[in-house]
Parts: structure tokens; C-alpha cells; sequence
């Protein structure tokens, strides 16, 4: 595994620090996770052998200052903190990737921001709604029902993983804790249904743009690639064969393949 | 003790495999399962039940709030409580007009709820007593879309909106997070003015919310359907200790606890009568809310959820009780079953041992039909409620948490 670190950037006028891990090396890629909270899976892993993969973490999510949350009513307020912290690690144009709700975010910056990222690179992202396909609260199921809704096939030993839990009492409770407390903080800005506008502001995005889906995704449906596509105007769609909502879960090579060729045309 | 009838408006013909086919909120299916007339006699009879217990002299009628759920059609309890006020001020009634659920972590009006409020003051010439709980999750969060993180934050600011605009003489600008008001000043006021209606806030446990209560000296209620036996001495413990870590002497007139209750002459007839009715209320009501619907991710601190893994116990029974037994409900405590002996013994003994003065005798449930209910509230009323009035009467405590009319002490 590649070295981590972690820094701690001040941001909203000194009252959220936001930790960021930092890894790899090569040209600056900010990633943002999903609403389950920070992840570091193969995929980062991959990417970090090519670029300086740098992960904020949603304030709120990191185990030091789970109140940071407290600091942020909506929105508008989780941008300006996002701008804040990448202008301060003093990052130029980096690459923007997002997976889920952290895909709606990269969306968001991107729109909001036009300038901020060089590329973007959304996976099955939450931000839209069609009535047709209404994307599932995933903080209203029951925990069991997780692994169908995020898995094509939940019986992989990456989907087992990611549910597992520490074996010992103490630790498992503050897991367990962690994982709802994460659900509720990024939740807190997209509950009941994750549609903030984003649909007005897409067609302000800039940045040359990869949309990468899993084809059978159950949490929000492949449908909504072609409503990115079609607000985005530099954009391209991937859909990725034998996947669910988190497809470099579950089809990491493809997905792989797809954003490293992606970011690789584009120019690094 | 205060002693006030409590009521819900269930759904009583649901089928038999209910509990194993439907969630009792939020998505159960309506058309599906049920008949016009249904629904129109669970109104009916309800209300004739709040009338009738009026009349029976108990001392308040209380009621809750639940939207969307098939055990407690009661999106409104201030509609319900408009009928009873108007009623029971024409009859003559002196009993306290309850609303005890009126959620303000749910609601996205506040003022309405002052103004409401303050018409069943005025409609019942000061007999309201206020009840706000927070509210449930399924409730607050997904009936009515407000963010789980922000429920209690609403409640705070909603509670704060509400009693300023009883109290406060003159207009005034309110400029909070969730509401903006540039001149709040709501007509009519309530009569109680001194400074304001009676105050009570549900609470399950949480020591934050107890701590509120107390610091703000507004009664505490408490629900016991997670089986007082197993949770009781917990809660009421937890109750103590905070007040005393507060250097507060807790009266029990501040303490509120509602109890199903169910009487007959016998023991033996209690349970033919009643066990089938128990069943249904526990299995296809409180049983049929999932834990997801209870528990919303952000709707609980960090904190507050470490506590509840490391040890689930303040939620009793919950876990068994969609197919739980007459027998281990009558085990837990969560039901009062039996003869009037049988029954007043049991209620005097937790009543003393908690130190609760006003009870909330929850007396219909689940499937039981009108003359059934009328039955118990009846027989309560004659053999129950007298010899439980007098406890703490004579003790020297002053109950601040109840309409001067009806015999309170503002405080």
C-alpha cells in the first residue's frame, strides 16, 4: 500500500478542519467519497499510482471532530467549505472525482466552480431525480437491505468486506457508531431526496467530463448517466457491465480502465 | 395524582397476517386494508371514548400525534382535542384538554401550533395542557422530509418560537434558522398567561432531553410500552440522577407516565377480554416500526448511539414485540391486566416506586371494540381511579404543571 498521511486543513473561518488523505504521486486528483463516509478501496489505491490522490473527508465523518457537521445548515455552506479546503492545499485544476453522494459534490464544485477542476469524473452519482426512477433514500432501509441495494451480486467478497465489522465488543460499537453518525452527517444536506437544483446549475460545468455507471445500479438507476450527459456538454458516458451502485467495487478493472483512459486523453 | 385518559384512533379491523406482510407506517398500504366505514367508526367511536372518560371525571384527555401509520390515525391531535374542548366546557367538564404529542421536531409550522394552542386555551376556557414531544423518526423525518440531524434543533427553535409568541406583549421580529417571521403576534393568546399553558416533553431516555426538561422545569412523560419492569428503573433512575446532578428536588406532579391499563372483575376475565386486544396493539402497531424507521441516521448523536449498541436495554421489549404474548406483556409490565385490586395495586406500587403523579391510562388499544372500552374506562373510573387520587396529596407538593383551574399552581 502506498504511504498515507493525513493534514488537517482550517477552513469556514477556522471552525472546521477537514482531514485530508493524502497519497501517491503525480498530478493533484481530489477525491470525495460517498455518503457511507471515507473509504480507501483498490480503486484510490490504482489511482494514486498515476496521481496525488487527495481525500477530504465530509466534516463530521472523521473520528477526531465528529460535530464539525454542526458548523454547516446546508448546502451552499458544504461547498464553500470544499473551495475553501482545495484552494488551501493549494491545488491547481486537479482532477475531481466522486463517487455517489461524493459525485453529486464533484457536480455541484464543478458547476458552482467551473474554473476548480480540470476534469471531472462522477460515479453513479445522486443529485438529480426523475419520477420515473426515483432514487432510493438509502437512510431510510433497514442496514440488511444494504448489500442488495449496493450490490450487483452482494455475495463478492468486496461487498462481504465492506460490512464487516471489528470482532472486538468495543471496537464494533464505535464502528457501528461511526458508520450511522457518517450516514446522518452527509444525509443532514440531502435528506429527503437528494435534488438540490443541480439539474439548473450542470450546464455551467466546464471540465472535459467521464460519467461512469454501473449498469445495474438498484440505489439510483443507469438512467440518470444519459441526465448528467445530457446538461453536460463536454461529457461521455460509461457504463460499467456487472456492477451496481459502486462499480470500481465491483468491476475495478473496467472502471479503471475507463478513468485512467479517460484522464489519460484528456491529457494529465 | 393526576390521572388523564389517554387515547389513540387505531385502525381496529387490520387481518390476521398483518404483523408478517406491512410496516405499520409510511408505506402500509391504505385502500388495501381498509373499509369507509372503518375508518369512520374508529373517529366516531374515539371521540365518543374521550367524551365518555370526560364524563367518568377523569382529569385530563389526552392525546398524541402520528401521521401516516395504521395504529394511530392522528395526524392532528389539536382537531380532536377543538371537539373535546368545545364539548366538555358545554357540559361543564372540569378536565384538562391534553393535547400530549403535538411533535415540534416535526412540525414546519410552529406558529400554527402557538396558534392553535392558544384557540383550545381560549375554546376551553384554560384547560390546555401542552405536550411537545420531539417526535418519532418515521414521523418527523420521513412523513414530514425534515432532515433526522435537524429534528432537534427545529424542536428547540419551534418550542422557543411558540412560547415567546404566548408570552411576549408586543410584536416581535423572529429570526431563526428554520423560521423568519418579521412580526410575530398571534391572536387570540392563551388564557393561561402566567406565563404560559403547562409544558411537557416526551422523552425515551435520552439524558440530554431529560437534562432540558429539567433545567427548564417542563414536566417529563414517558411512555410505557417498552415494558416499565424492564426499563422503569432505568429511565426514572436516569431522571433522578440528572435532577440531582442539577441540585433539583424532582416533584412527582412533574413526572407523567402513560400505562395501558385493563380491567374486569376478575383476573381471569381480564385476560378473555383483553389478551387478544394487547396482542393486536403490539404486534400490528409499535411491533410493525421497523428500527430503520425508529432510529434515522443523524436523527441520534454519535455519543448517544455508542450508548444504545453497548447496551440496547432503554428499548425493553422492542425487539419481540411483533409476536409477543399476552402472557410477557402482562410479564414486562407493559400492560396492567386484572381485577380493580389487581390493578390499582400495581399502579400504586410503580407510581410510589418511581414517584409518578400523573398517570395516562391508556385504555383502548389495538382491536378493542367501543362497548369494551367504555367498559374499562367505566370500571376504571369507579374502581380504580378513587383509590389512586389521593397519593401524594398529602405530601405537601404543589403541581406547577397544571392549569390553575383545574387545581395547578403556576409556578
Amino acid at each position: 500500500m502506498s504511504s498515507i498521511q493525513y493534514v488537517q486543513v482550517k477552513a469556514w473561518d477556522g471552525k472546521v478542519s477537514v482531514r485530508v488523505r493524502v497519497a501517491g504521486q503525480g498530478p493533484a486528483l481530489v477525491y470525495l467519497h460517498s455518503a457511507a463516509g471515507p473509504l480507501w478501496d483498490a480503486f484510490l489505491e490504482r489511482l494514486a499510482e498515476q496521481y496525488t490522490v487527495y481525500a477530504p473527508e465530509f466534516p463530521g465523518t472523521s473520528p477526531d471532530d465528529p460535530y464539525a457537521v454542526k458548523h454547516l445548515d446546508d448546502l451552499q455552506d458544504v461547498l464553500l467549505v470544499y473551495e475553501e479546503v482545495i484552494r488551501k492545499l493549494q491545488l491547481d485544476r486537479p482532477v475531481l472525482v466522486g463517487q455517489s453522494f461524493g459525485g453529486m459534490l464533484a457536480a455541484e464544485l464543478a458547476s458552482v466552480f467551473p474554473q476548480l477542476p480540470s476534469r471531472l469524473v462522477i460515479l453513479d452519482a445522486v443529485g438529480l431525480w426523475r419520477d420515473d426512477a426515483p432514487v432510493v433514500n438509502w437512510n431510510e432501509l433497514p442496514a440488511s437491505d444494504m448489500p442488495a441495494l449496493l450490490f450487483h451480486d452482494p455475495s463478492i467478497e468486496v461487498a462481504r468486506k465492506m460490512f464487516e465489522l471489528p470482532q472486538d465488543p468495543e471496537e464494533k460499537v464505535k464502528a457501528m457508531a461511526a458508520g450511522v453518525w457518517a450516514l446522518g452527517c452527509t444525509g443532514k444536506f440531502v435528506w429527503p431526496i437528494a435534488d438540490r437544483g443541480l439539474s439548473k446549475r450542470l450546464h455551467r460545468v466546464a471540465a472535459p467530463t467521464l460519467i461512469v455507471w454501473g449498469e445495474h445500479d438498484r440505489l439510483v438507476s443507469a438512467v440518470y448517466a444519459q441526465e448528467f450527459a445530457k446538461r453536460i456538454s463536454d461529457s461521455r458516458v460509461c457504463i460499467v457491465a456487472d456492477a451496481g451502485h459502486i462499480p470500481q467495487m465491483e468491476n475495478l478493472e473496467a472502471t479503471l480502465g475507463a478513468t485512467l483512459g479517460f484522464l489519460a486523453e484528456q491529457g494529465k | 395524582m393526576k390521572i388523564s385518559y389517554f387515547q389513540q384512533v387505531p385502525y381496529r379491523s387490520l387481518p390476521e397476517d398483518f404483523e408478517s406482510k406491512h410496516e405499520s407506517v409510511v408505506t402500509t398500504p391504505y385502500h388495501d386494508l381498509v373499509t369507509p366505514e372503518g375508518v369512520r367508526s374508529a373517529f366516531k367511536d374515539a371521540l365518543d371514548e374521550m367524551m365518555f372518560a370526560a364524563r367518568c371525571g377523569f382529569d385530563g384527555i389526552a392525546i398524541t400525534e402520528h401521521g401516516q401509520s395504521s395504529y394511530d390515525m392522528m395526524p392532528n391531535p389539536d382537531l380532536f382535542q377543538a371537539a373535546v374542548a368545545y364539548m366538555t366546557e358545554q357540559e361543564g367538564l372540569e378536565t384538562a384538554i391534553y393535547p400530549l404529542g403535538r411533535s415540534l421536531g416535526k412540525t414546519r409550522e410552529p406558529l400554527r401550533v402557538a396558534e392553535e394552542q392558544a384557540m383550545l386555551d381560549c375554546m376551553s376556557g384554560g384547560r390546555l395542557v401542552c405536550g411537545f414531544p420531539i417526535g418519532l423518526a418515521y414521523d418527523a423525518n420521513s412523513n414530514n422530509g425534515v432532515p433526522p440531524m435537524e429534528t432537534r434543533e427545529r424542536f428547540d427553535e419551534n418550542l422557543e418560537l411558540i412560547l415567546r409568541a404566548w408570552r411576549e406583549r408586543e410584536p416581535f421580529s423572529f429570526n431563526g434558522k428554520f423560521t423568519k417571521l418579521s412580526n410575530v403576534n398571534i391572536w387570540p393568546r392563551p388564557l393561561q398567561d402566567a406565563p404560559h399553558p403547562p409544558v411537557w416533553i416526551t422523552a425515551i431516555g435520552n439524558p440530554n432531553t431529560m437534562k432540558f426538561i429539567l433545567e427548564n422545569n417542563y414536566g417529563f412523560n414517558y411512555f410505557g410500552w417498552f415494558g416499565p419492569k424492564v426499563t422503569g428503573r432505568r429511565i426514572f433512575d436516569r431522571f433522578q440522577q440528572i435532577a440531582e446532578e442539577l441540585g433539583k428536588q424532582v416533584n412527582p406532579y412533574q413526572v407523567g407516565f402513560m400505562q395501558m391499563v385493563a380491567v374486569a372483575e376478575t383476573d381471569a376475565e381480564a385476560e378473555r377480554l383483553y389478551a387478544r386486544h394487547a396482542e393486536y396493539f403490539f404486534r400490528k402497531s409499535l411491533g410493525g416500526i421497523g428500527m430503520n424507521r425508529l432510529a434515522l441516521p443523524g436523527g441520534i448523536d454519535i455519543r448517544g448511539l455508542e450508548f444504545i449498541f453497548r447496551d440496547p436495554k432503554d428499548f425493553g421489549i422492542y425487539e419481540k414485540m411483533r409476536t409477543i404474548t399476552f402472557k410477557e406483556l402482562v410479564e414486562c409490565g407493559a400492560i396492567i391486566c386484572g381485577s380493580p385490586s389487581t390493578v390499582r395495586e400495581r399502579i400504586k406500587e410503580f407510581a410510589s416506586d418511581f414517584r409518578i403523579g400523573n398517570l395516562h391510562a391508556m385504555l383502548q388499544f389495538g382491536s378493542m371494540p367501543t362497548e369494551l372500552a367504555r367498559y374499562n374506562i367505566e370500571l376504571f373510573a369507579k374502581e380504580v381511579k378513587p383509590h389512586l387520587s389521593q397519593l401524594w396529596s398529602e405530601q405537601g407538593y404543589q403541581h406547577h404543571w397544571w392549569p390553575q383551574r383545574l387545581g395547578g399552581k403556576p409556578a
